[in-house]
């Protein structure tokens, strides 16, 4: 693309919050006309880097240039008005106006005597509207319209404030496939009207069609940067999405005895987030004994999943523990009743100490048989008692995920869920927990549910596998008819 | 758009009411003139409460703080100098603007219930700041002003009268402004409205100007027409508490259901004043059962819907 | 002499603060609320001791176990009626519940504090104490009452400390401030958490009522002060820090003290108020804050 002045330049850009270090040297820039896909799992620093642009966070070290103007460290709003868009996320609009005046918000002035309207602002609004989809619907309160016109209303409030620079989270979450091109259409629009865009998201496949190059992060660098097809092949990205070589060590399912009621029955469950679809008719069961992997990058639905499972939301269909539906059991007692969760937020009681976390794991059980379990998890996370007295607060990253699944064993579940356990480790810590959930599947009768991103990880631990993309199941089978079948695909 | 906003129905049917409230003087007696006078700069009091609480999202647990600085300072200065009671007034608006700039420092800094209790911490220190200067204050027993407005019950009446109406007009129309719409979205989601290029602070600190302006306004206007200021009328926490009760209970974030809301509360005091000790209680039973069966407010209820805004 | 008369009355009012303070912040740092009724809690555990006591003629201990288990029931009746169906309620905005629950507890405060006007007039009252006499310590002349009343304040604070750290519900407790997802994960209720530590918080109000109604008396107008006071040192020494509080009661009891003996008893108020401003402008976080 022309131009010699890149649109938008970040350079050297790091943060630390505290003791983490949440983004290490990043760099990069988009030209006007040009959109930079910016992905990376959970906990990259994506969102941190997104954050620096905006001016909602001061970037320790490094440089935001807008065309050519240094802009970090400034306040959010001037960065705004300097020519930096964004369509969040998770916005809110505002309920009690309608869709016009939420637009109209995107073309004000930042005068505090702008008390009396502009006449050509509502014009230009609706020009907006329409060009975003929305000019049927102009008149109406937020809360009547389904999710995807709620999404356009955000477009429409970036694109009215002209801006050089957009960035653009998560495009397509909670969409539909149809909605989905309708937006990826008006993107490449922004882009076609000579703006510089960064798309960020979890993975290169949702937007792999829209994106001209892409910049991959991990743990808080950069691991790739290119075209689509060179990040997806790049070493690095796929050991950390996918892992390396696939191993299998499966179990054949009709070894399982409880056939013809699995221990574990979900079916067509479907949960909402407000008005956005996170899982839909999504089946799946899991035998007494069995280990069932469910694979699907970051924002697929597994933790929706879960915690629908732990009773921690609301769904449609039905969930049945041996035959009994779980629907209306409080979140505790299905705990309690041993499906038990070792979720990805980890959720510990940070000023806590180790040993009284377990405890807290074990509070339902007797003395002699609370100190022999603990025992017993100390032997499968032998770091864990060299650190029994310090606060969880202050363990690595590794340490307190072995924490958190070492509590949720005290509770010696029948099912236990591990969301995402690897995320963000180290290849040597993943090393260990993989050791310890070998020496649980060999040794005893536990029932497992692994929600993972990294397949490598999973598939040896797995005695089946679903793939769960975009709130839907669209595979099930053999692990290892996994890499023949899915591979290529999953990235 | 203005010709949108005065056709809305509430709009219009306000100016009715307050059309046939201006008749009232007529056939009503000197009494509850006097009982409605009361209520209507307790309705501009709930009118600039919400346009902090329901439009910025500004919690001010003292509303108290702004209006005793306004009515003490016009009253004290009054009963030192015998100026004109316009410069009194004008002194005391200028006293609790001040206030309310020295109030949002610490709150556009601030997260969580930490702003709800500097204001609150605001009224205990005005309080104990009036009763401890007592020479200067009248300390508890409260201060008389020499001067009034008028002694004539059916002025006082219209000049309250107008004087909300104004007031009520100029925070709806600012409200409903694209001002208003500025303020929605920065109490809403502070981060949001600055990546739309909105200076927040800059938005919170008018609002929390225009709020301390006409609660400081109000408390001078009611200085002159009591005669009299006291800590019990002008800066007690239950007086606060009486602004606040009154806007939710009219329906936050509506300006107009904070005026119904406040002059209903009063209208209600004084209803129950038969019962002695207990009118209290059934006002403050009342205001708690629509608090919790209809977080909406009156005009909520009025509207229909149970309000998930 | 003056030194050591500050001294023990210092400690005895700091702790009756601390009492109450504690259980303020106790709620707050477990369930988020700010418990605006909370002196008038206090004040209605110390008329239904006084109450019993006196009128009904149970004599001071039943009287005083009365007055302590009306606080419960209120305690009780405020998280039943008011904070829980507000924070269920879906017709408001998250970050609404909050005020509503500020404005709520406000209410029910007064309507409490209007019931016991109404009752039992709003008089003075003192709560028939326990213990009577005089002590002599270091040359000064103290009444036993004033003892019993540290003493009390420390066993209750004593006992809570070990309910926190040394029972199976305390730490349950312990933990829900920490991360009430946390202790849902682990299979306990947080609905069984939240309703022990209103039980618990009511018996803190209700024994630090009783001891002020023994000690200094009270009457339906002390509710207002009373939370003022909880609150002010709540917030001086770091919201949802027990540790915080109890230091912070320690110095706005004896700041109080000091002025009450130094400068003029009406001027009591004042230092804490102010330090209390400057807390604000200065660290807004209190003392041991960390929320």
């Amino acid at each position: 693309m022309s131009g010699s002045e890149p649109r938008l330049e970040v350079t050297g850009l790091s943060k630390r919050f505290g003791g983490l270090t949440a983004v290490r040297d990043v760099g990069f820039s988009i030209q006007a006309g040009e959109i930079l896909g910016l992905i990376g799992p959970n906990g990259s620093g994506k969102s941190t880097v997104m954050k620096a642009i905006l001016g909602v966070e001061r970037p320790d070290t490094g440089s935001v240039r807008v065309d050519g103007v240094e802009v970090a460290g400034w306040p959010s709003h001037r960065i705004a008005r300097l020519g930096v868009g964004m369509v969040f996320q998770h916005s809110r609009p505002l309920h009690r106006q309608t869709v016009l005046e939420n637009i109209l918000l995107g073309l004000l002035p930042d005068h505090l005597l702008a008390v009396l309207p502009d006449p050509a602002n509502e014009a230009r609004a609706r020009a907006i509207a329409d060009r975003v989809g929305l000019g049927a619907v102009l008149d109406r309160r937020p809360s009547t319209l389904p999710f995807a016109d709620l999404r356009r209303i955000e477009i429409a409030k970036a694109i009215a404030r002209d801006p050089k620079v957009v960035l653009v989270d998560e495009p397509f979450a909670g969409l539909t496939a149809r909605e989905t091109s309708a937006f990826a259409k008006l993107i490449a629009e922004m882009r076609d009207d000579g703006r510089a865009v960064l798309i960020v998201d979890h993975n290169v496949k949702s937007i792999s069609a829209l994106v001209d190059r892409v910049y991959a992060m991990y743990v808080g660098e950069r691991i790739a940067e290119g075209s689509v097809a060179e990040v997806m092949q790049n070493e690095t990205v796929r050991r950390v999405y996918l892992g390396g070589a696939l191993e299998t060590a499966a179990r054949p399912e009709s070894s399982f005895r409880d056939a013809q009621t699995p221990f574990l029955e979900v079916e067509k469950l479907s949960v909402f987030y407000g008005k956005a679809q996170a899982l839909e008719d999504v089946s799946i069961h899991v035998h007494q004994g069995e280990f069932v992997a469910i694979v699907g990058l970051n924002g697929a639905g597994k933790t929706t999943l879960f915690n629908a499972i732990s009773g921690l939301r609301k769904y449609g269909g039905e969930i049945r523990r041996q035959g009994q539906a779980l629907r209306g059991k409080s979140a505790a007692s299905i705990a309690r009743a041993g499906i038990v969760q070792s979720p990805e937020g980890r959720e510990l009681f940070t000023e806590m100490t180790v040993r009284e976390n377990l405890e807290m794991g074990g509070g339902r059980l007797e003395e002699k048989e609370r100190a022999e379990r603990s025992e017993f998890l100390f032997d499968l996370f032998p770091i864990l008692k060299a650190r029994a007295r310090q606060t969880a607060g202050t363990l690595s990253g590794g340490e307190q995920q072995m924490l958190t699944i070492a509590r949720a064993l005290m509770m010696k579940p029948d099912l236990l869920i591990l969301d995402e356990p690897t995320l963000g480790l180290a290849p040597v810590i993943m090393e260990q927990i993989s050791k310890a959930l070998e020496r649980l599947r060999g040794r005893t009768d536990i029932t497992v549910l692994l929600g993972e991103q990294n397949v490598t990880f999973a598939l040896p631990h797995a005695d089946r596998v679903y793939v769960l993309e975009h709130g839907r199941i669209v595979w099930e089978g053999d692990p290892s008819r996994f890499a023949a079948e899915v591979g290529e695909r999953y990235l | 758009m203005l010709a949108r906003i005065l056709k809305s129905p509430p709009v219009w049917i306000s100016l009715i009411v307050v059309a046939v409230a201006s008749t009232l003087p007529l056939y009503v007696s000197g009494y509850v003139l006097g009982l409605l006078t009361i209520a209507y700069y307790f309705g501009v009091f709930s009118m600039a409460w919400d346009l902090l609480f329901g439009f910025a999202n500004e919690v001010n647990f003292g509303p108290t703080f702004l209006i005793g600085l306004g009515a003490y300072t016009a009253g004290i200065l009054d009963s030192l100098y015998q100026p004109p009671i316009i410069l009194c007034i004008a002194a005391g608006v200028a006293a609790s603007v001040t206030g309310g700039v020295v109030l949002a420092l610490p709150a556009l800094r601030v997260r969580g219930p930490y702003f709800g209790l500097t204001t609150l911490v605001a009224v205990l220190m005005l309080q104990n700041f009036v009763v401890v200067a007592a020479e200067l204050t009248g300390g508890e027993i409260g201060l008389t002003v020499p001067d009034v407005i008028s002694i004539n019950d059916r002025t006082n009446y219209w000049i309250a009268l107008g004087f909300m109406t104004v007031s009520g007009a100029i925070l709806y129309g600012l409200s409903r402004s694209p001002v208003g719409l500025i303020l929605q979205a920065s109490g809403q989601d502070a981060v949001q409205a600055a990546a739309l290029g909105f200076n927040v602070t800059k938005h919170k600190l008018a609002a929390f100007i225009v709020s301390a302006f006409f609660s400081g306004l109000a408390g001078a206007l009611m200085v002159f027409y009591l005669g009299a200021a006291s800590v019990g009328t002008f800066i007690d926490v239950t007086v606060g508490v009486q602004v606040i009760v009154g806007a939710v209970l009219g329906g936050r974030r509506t300006i107009l259901g904070a005026a119904i809301g406040a002059v209903f509360l009063i209208a209600m005091g004084e209803a129950l004043r038969p019962l002695g000790d207990l009118s209290t209680f059934i006002v403050s039973a009342i205001a708690l059962f629509v608090v919790l069966v209809f977080p909406g407010g009156l005009l909520g209820m009025l509207k229909g819907a149970r309000e998930a805004t | 002499m003056l030194f050591w008369q500050i001294l023990i009355d210092g400690f005895a009012i700091s702790a009756l603060y601390a009492l109450g303070a504690t259980g303020f912040t106790l709620i707050f740092g477990v369930t988020g609320v700010l418990n605006l009724s909370h002196g008038a809690i206090m004040v209605a555990a110390a008329v239904a001791a006084w109450a019993a006591a006196g009128n009904w003629g149970l004599g001071p201990y039943l009287g005083a176990m009365f007055g302590v288990g009306v606080g419960v029931l209120l305690s009780l009746a405020t998280y039943f009626l008011i904070v829980q169906r507000l924070q269920r309620s879906r017709a408001i905005r998250e970050e609404e519940k909050e005020i509503f629950i500020l404005t709520a507890t406000l209410l029910w405060g007064i309507m409490i504090q209007e019931a016991i006007a109404y009752l039992f007039t709003n008089n003075a009252k003192t709560v028939l104490p326990i213990v009577e006499g005089v002590v002599t310590i270091a040359g000064v002349r103290t009444p036993a009452n004033e003892i019993f009343t540290a003493c009390v304040c420390w066993l209750a604070i004593g006992a809570l400390w070990l309910f926190v750290n040394r029972t199976r519900a305390g730490k349950a407790v312990l933990a829900a401030s920490m991360n009430p997802k946390g202790v849902t994960l682990l299979g306990i209720e947080l609905s069984a958490v939240y309703v022990a530590v209103w039980a618990v918080y009511g018996a803190l109000a209700g024994i630090a009522g009783v001891l002020l109604g023994m000690f200094l008396g009270v009457s339906s107008y002390s509710a207002g002060p009373l939370t003022a006071s909880a609150f002010s040192i709540v917030v001086l020494g770091g919201l949802g820090s027990v540790s915080g509080s109890l230091i912070a009661a320690y110095i706005v009891g004896y700041l109080e003290t000091l002025t009450a003996y130094l400068i003029s008893p009406a001027y009591r108020a004042i230092p804490a108020l102010l330090l209390l401003v400057a807390v604000m402008y200065v660290r807004p976080r209190g003392l041991l804050g960390r929320r």
